[in-house]
């Protein structure tokens, strides 16, 4: 046994790209030892509605039945907010199904990233722009406030910004 | 041209007889972050955690990685993954935390891989399907824990049965508050989460009901997420605090999160808002659309273009009886769409805190031009159209009816 062969190895890939002035498709491929499965949505915009969904899973010795009978559940629902709980809530928790629902999960995450890249390519490139920018965007929306270790407390981006009451 | 692109790697190898070492890769147009982890094969216990940056945004996201110690002592159960999202998400980084997931998946299956090479020792024919097919992820750590002694993982909690029962409470005496309610009419916070009935809440029911009364609320609606409260629950507390307390719930539809008030029925599940609407027109209840534009951390509704115009042609509005146009946990920018949206569409707006600490209650409430003494009181205001939003805990309270907004944008 050879400690530095693999057991397992994956590769997840998901990539978005405006189809039209209102459209954005996201697509995740999942390669793995025993996987092959690929998901792709369709979301309009302003309200970031998934407006199509189609993928296709197959597994080395699993028989899964066609994923898109299950992926359709989540047509219409808007990517957003609270929207995890709402796939995982409509297309079920099977064993399964973990894989396919992740999927979905990584497409949406993929069109929130790629608009918030957008946002991000404003922000200034001197460490104090940097800090001013950031603090600014946590004033503007308090729920970022101790959401991860760079707005927690001890963090200069928060100094003399009221916690959330 | 692509937009954006997130590229994970993650690859799993054996270390010796009972450890897999686990190396992740998230390269993607934003970030760029490695973990290694050594997970121990016969529990997938975490026995070490090393994060690292390549590429970050803020001057503080390299703070995140002393916080991803505190994943160390995890195991990879039925829990993991919100185990991940709760603790490195929110206290490190939720890009490690959505590569540490990968890592959790990659060294689930290299133990499977590692068993069957275990089980092969004595059956050299066996082959990984054969081994596999016979057996479940679940059942597979289920064994190798109690092969180590270990105490299997608590089962996942079953979604708690909701049955909002329509029982009148008995009537308390509104408490007035030790301190003044500042303005004429009877205020309730439509919108309140406690602990432990909303694990996501810190506020105990005591603590919160007693900050309730302490800022002047005439009372408060309990909408804990899938949870029921009893009405001899209910009442008990009221009594106990001489306070006002009614019962709602929080319902996650397909079409976002809804206030459903005077629902009978049971709603286990994530349902689909037409669903919901026919079940609590059957039993002559009441539904306000929840926080409808809560956007993300970064950016909101307004940066992606939407208008109360085309916002308000968002089918949910057809089947909701009213708007939440002041809520405690969004932006201003967010409940000023919702209160535009409401009046565009005539819809009566409600608010409230959606309390989930003790000091939050009362943030946002609604008043109701008459007194409330029953949950069936309330259900005949709220149909009444008789209240408005208000923003109770700031100094001047400020009125946030439709018309104001509305006077307030020309």
């Amino acid at each position: 046994m050879s400690e530095n062969i693999l057991k397992f190895s994956m590769n997840r890939c998901t990539s978005v790209e405006p189809l039209d002035e209102n459209t954005l498709k996201s697509a995740c491929r999942l390669t793995d030892t025993f996987t092959t499965a690929s998901v792709e949505i369709l979301a309009r915009l302003p309200d970031l509605e998934i407006v199509n969904v189609s993928g296709q899973f197959r597994h080395e010795w699993h028989e899964l039945p066609d994923p898109n009978e299950t992926l359709q559940k989540v047509l219409g629902i808007r990517i957003g907010s609270g929207m995890l709980k709402i796939i995982k809530g409509l297309m079920g928790e099977g064993e399964n199904l973990e894989q396919l629902t992740y999927m979905v999960e990584e497409c949406c995450h993929g069109i929130i990233l790629a608009l918030t890249k957008d946002i991000l390519s404003h922000a200034p490139r001197d460490e104090a722009g940097k800090l001013e920018f950031f603090s600014n965007m946590v004033r503007k929306n308090i729920r970022l406030y101790n959401r991860c270790a760079a707005f927690a407390p001890g963090s200069r981006l928060i100094e003399g910004i009221e916690p959330p009451k | 041209m692509l937009k954006f692109a997130r590229n994970k790697l993650v690859s799993a190898a054996r270390k010796d007889k009972d450890t897999l070492f686990i190396h992740g890769v998230l390269d993607d147009d934003i970030y760029g972050v490695e973990i290694d982890l050594h997970v121990r094969i016969r529990d997938l216990y975490f026995l070490s955690i090393v994060g690292k940056w390549n590429r970050w945004t803020t001057p503080e996201c390299p703070r995140a990685i002393d916080f991803l110690q505190e994943a160390k002592g995890f195991c990879i159960d039925e829990g993991i993954d919100d185990r991940i999202h709760k603790i490195v998400g929110r206290k490190a980084c939720r890009h490690f935390a959505n590569l540490l997931i990968e890592c959790c998946y990659a060294a689930k299956q290299a133990a499977k891989v590692a068993r069957w090479e275990d089980a092969k020792a004595d059956n050299q024919d066996l082959s990984f399907g054969e081994f596999c097919g016979a057996k479940t992820d679940s059942e597979d750590a289920a064994a190798s824990r109690e092969s180590a002694g270990k105490k299997p993982p608590a089962a996942q909690e079953k979604p708690v049965r909701i049955s909002t029962v329509r029982a009148e409470c008995e009537e308390p005496q509104p408490s007035g508050g030790r301190l003044k309610n500042r303005a004429a009419g009877f205020v309730i916070d439509l919108h309140v989460h406690t602990f432990p009935a909303s694990p996501c809440s810190s506020a105990p029911e005591d603590r919160l009901i007693e900050e309730a009364k302490r800022i002047g609320l005439n009372g408060i609606c309990l909408t804990d997420h899938n949870h029921v409260w009893t009405p001899a629950q209910v009442k008990d507390l009221s009594q106990k605090h001489g306070f006002l307390i009614l019962r709602g719930n929080e319902i996650t539809t397909d079409q976002g999160d809804m206030l459903v008030f005077g629902l009978e029925s049971e709603i286990k599940k994530v349902i689909k808002l037409q669903d919901l609407r026919a079940e609590v027109l059957r039993t002559e209840g009441f539904i306000v659309a929840a926080h409808p534009f809560r956007g993300f951390l970064t950016f909101g509704a307004g940066q992606l273009g939407l208008t109360p115009e085309r916002a308000g042609q968002r089918a949910l509005f057809q089947w909701v009886d009213a708007v939440e146009v002041l809520n405690g946990k969004v932006t201003d920018d967010e409940n000023h769409l919702a209160a535009s949206v409401a009046a565009n569409l005539g819809l009566p707006s409600t608010g409230g805190s959606d309390a989930h600490d003790v000091a939050e209650v009362g943030h946002y409430a609604t008043r109701f031009s008459t007194n409330i003494r029953t949950e069936a009181d309330l259900l005949a205001a709220l149909k009444g159209s008789q209240y408005e939003p208000v923003a109770f805990r700031k100094d001047n309270e400020q009125v946030y009816s439709p018309s104001t907004l509305q006077s307030a944008e020309q």
